[in-house]
């Protein structure tokens, strides 16, 4: 029965080439766009995050500002100024902070023999590493002895590094920051970051302890300070809870936006998430319609095919076909060409997205990739396509005459 | 074997309605060949259709085998068409694309007989209508007796008590319709029933009977040769 059932699906398809061919092609296209769709979708998706990524993940950046509403009898304006000593006080007395670090920073001239350079160096804390995916990739990051004895040492990312040193091996040299000679400890790997703040980007950076810096430079006030909270989610609270700390310790009114303006990448990450499953989503509806186009080109070239196999309805219905099995044969026929389609359709995406020169696009367009995900929908489409194409035809071969059809 | 009591049959065509058979008695004896003659129109198909329960009667009652068939609906009644009945239709209505070996299989594919059991009927019944080695050709390139030959077979495939002719010969030269009917005759003697269509009386002259139709009524019924 089955075997009977691929033998005059394949006879069918065989007998009339061109017809076979326009049928597949619909679908074949339709399976095709939606893949390419939802793959560069998911792939874009990843990049961004990734290279959103690159200043840290779910982190909190606070910068002290000026109060806009008056508290306690103080004047609205008064300037907001953070100590670095205030910070382990924070972390002890505010729950749900995993780590901080304070971060100075301003453009310095950083020489290394005759290359010269301006560029931004930033004190900060031992981690600031982990916070904000500052990771080695020779040598290390400043470390606590660097901080606690105020060392002058210094790590680079890798862009000032190569500039600097012009591929000579920078970690154990020294470079002068303002004249003053540091001993470059380790290199930063290259990384995609796609969004910064205050300075240069990491790559162009050059990180100090945090100690050596307000000694050389005289500073005493951070410029911003970051947070990387326990539990992402409930970054809301952590920072609620940061700002009544420091609203009565420093005096301003804990509701007062400005006096500390707080960069929520948890929340940033959501939305980010949110649009993109919105931008995936909106994708496959178009590769769907796309799809759907080649379903009704399957469902009208089934129609004809039921009524030129009239006669072969009307002798199966006589020779004892109930009319459940004629539907089931239609039905099956309509999918199976979906599927044929389909699967073609989804090889030569496969095949494209195989020999796209991705590395040489990565940078904007991630890798697009076949994923389960993508897979999975494209089936679902695929299945809800196969039905509704099948249906009718079926229904209509199913509803045949005998009489009528054995006359014809 | 086959009984008729006072079945109608009404076509509703829009307003107008047609009745192609008013009140007709038949009853058919186990083993009986029996020819239906009538001019055009005057029901010979419709009493066919219907006791072949591809059509039902408007109204009146039909018994095959002693059990009432008239109110069963059209999937119920394909299990009987697939054991009790065989069709030889005068155009044949062999698929066209299928060969004669798949063309005789396909009443078993509805009943879901094992591939060893199918492939021993086919084989079987190709040997008796002479056909063995024309298996793999396709209907087009046989000839009209060839085809009406694979068609007999088929009708024979679930070995069905009632054979259904009609005009098995209509579209035959003389040769091979007396060789039709020569079959038809050897399968009577095996004790299978027969109904059978017919506008000439050479052929009507295999049957044993004739019942006459005119305007869908029964004119002439059970006339012996």
């Amino acid at each position: 029965m089955i075997l009977a059932f691929f033998r005059n699906l394949f006879r069918d398809l065989v007998r009339q080439p061109l017809r076979t061919f326009l049928t597949l092609s619909g679908v074949t296209w339709g399976t095709f766009a939606v893949i390419l769709l939802l793959a560069f979708g998911t792939g874009i998706g990843k990049q961004q995050m990734k290279q959103f990524r690159g200043m840290g993940q779910s982190i909190i950046l606070v910068f002290p500002g000026q109060t806009t509403m008056t508290y306690n009898g103080l004047p609205k304006g008064r300037r907001i100024q953070v100590t670095p000593d205030e910070l382990p006080l924070l972390q002890a007395r505010v729950p749900g902070i995993r780590a901080l670090s304070p971060e100075f920073i301003s453009s310095r001239n950083i020489r290394h023999g005759r290359e010269q350079l301006l560029n931004t160096v930033r004190g900060v804390d031992v981690p600031f590493e982990r916070i904000r995916n500052t990771i080695p990739g020779q040598g290390r990051f400043i470390n606590e002895y660097d901080v606690e004895q105020h060392r002058r040492n210094c790590f680079l990312g890798a862009t000032i590094a190569k500039n600097l040193f012009k591929g000579m091996e920078p970690v154990g040299k020294q470079v002068m920051i303002e004249g003053v000679p540091f001993t470059v400890v380790g290199v930063m790997i290259e990384k995609d970051q796609n969004s910064n703040y205050n300075g240069m980007r990491d790559t162009h950076c050059a990180f100090i302890p945090w100690t050596t810096y307000m000694t050389l430079y005289g500073v005493k006030y951070v410029q911003n300070f970051i947070v990387q909270p326990s539990d992402p989610a409930l970054s809301k609270q952590t920072i609620a809870a940061l700002r009544n700390y420091f609203g009565e310790r420093l005096g301003f009114n804990p509701l007062d936006k400005d006096a500390l303006s707080v960069w929520d990448f948890s929340d940033f990450e959501r939305q980010f998430n949110m649009f993109f499953t919105a931008f995936n989503i909106f994708l496959g509806i178009i590769g769907s319609f796309t799809l759907l186009v080649g379903g009704v080109g399957v469902a009208s070239i089934m129609l004809v095919v039921v009524e030129e196999r009239i006669r072969e309805i009307g002798i199966k219905l006589a020779v004892g076909a109930k009319r459940r099995a004629i539907m089931w044969q239609f039905f099956a026929e309509a999918n199976c060409i979906i599927l044929i389609g389909g699967t073609i359709g989804f090889l030569l995406a496969a095949l494209l997205l195989a020999l796209l020169p991705a590395k040489q696009l990565e940078e904007y367009i991630g890798i697009p990739k076949l994923n389960p995900l993508v897979g999975i929908v494209t089936v679902l489409i695929l299945l809800a396509i196969g039905t509704l194409s099948g249906l009718t035809p079926a229904r209509r071969a199913a509803a045949t005459d005998p009489i009528v059809a054995l006359r014809k | 074997m086959i009984e008729f009591r006072n079945i109608s049959k009404v076509y509703k065509m829009g307003e107008v309605e047609f009745v192609a058979l008013k009140g007709v008695f038949i009853t058919v004896q186990k083993g009986d060949f029996i020819s239906i003659m009538g001019p055009s129109g005057s029901g010979k198909s419709t009493l066919m259709n219907i006791i072949g329960c591809l059509d039902t009667p408007s109204e009146g009652s039909y018994y095959l085998e002693g059990k009432n068939v008239s109110g069963l609906t059209f999937d119920q009644l394909s299990t009987i068409r697939n054991r009790k009945v065989g069709f030889v239709f005068q155009n044949f209505n062999l698929l066209p694309y299928a060969s004669a070996y798949e063309n005789i299989e396909l009443p078993m594919l509805f009943n879901g007989k094992k591939g060893a059991e199918r492939k021993a009927r086919v084989n079987e019944l190709l040997e008796m209508v002479g056909l063995a080695p024309w298996a793999k050709h396709r209907p087009t390139e046989m000839s009209g007796g060839q085809q009406q030959r694979v068609a007999i077979a088929r009708a024979l495939a679930m070995d069905p008590p009632i054979i259904l002719a009609d005009e098995p010969t209509g579209n035959l030269d003389s040769k091979s319709g007396h060789e039709i009917m020569e079959i038809f005759s050897q399968l009577w003697k095996g004790g299978r029933t027969i109904l059978m269509v017919t506008h000439d009386p050479a052929i009507a002259a295999f049957s044993k009977s004739t019942i006459r139709l005119l305007d869908g009524a029964v004119q002439d019924n059970g006339a012996v040769h």
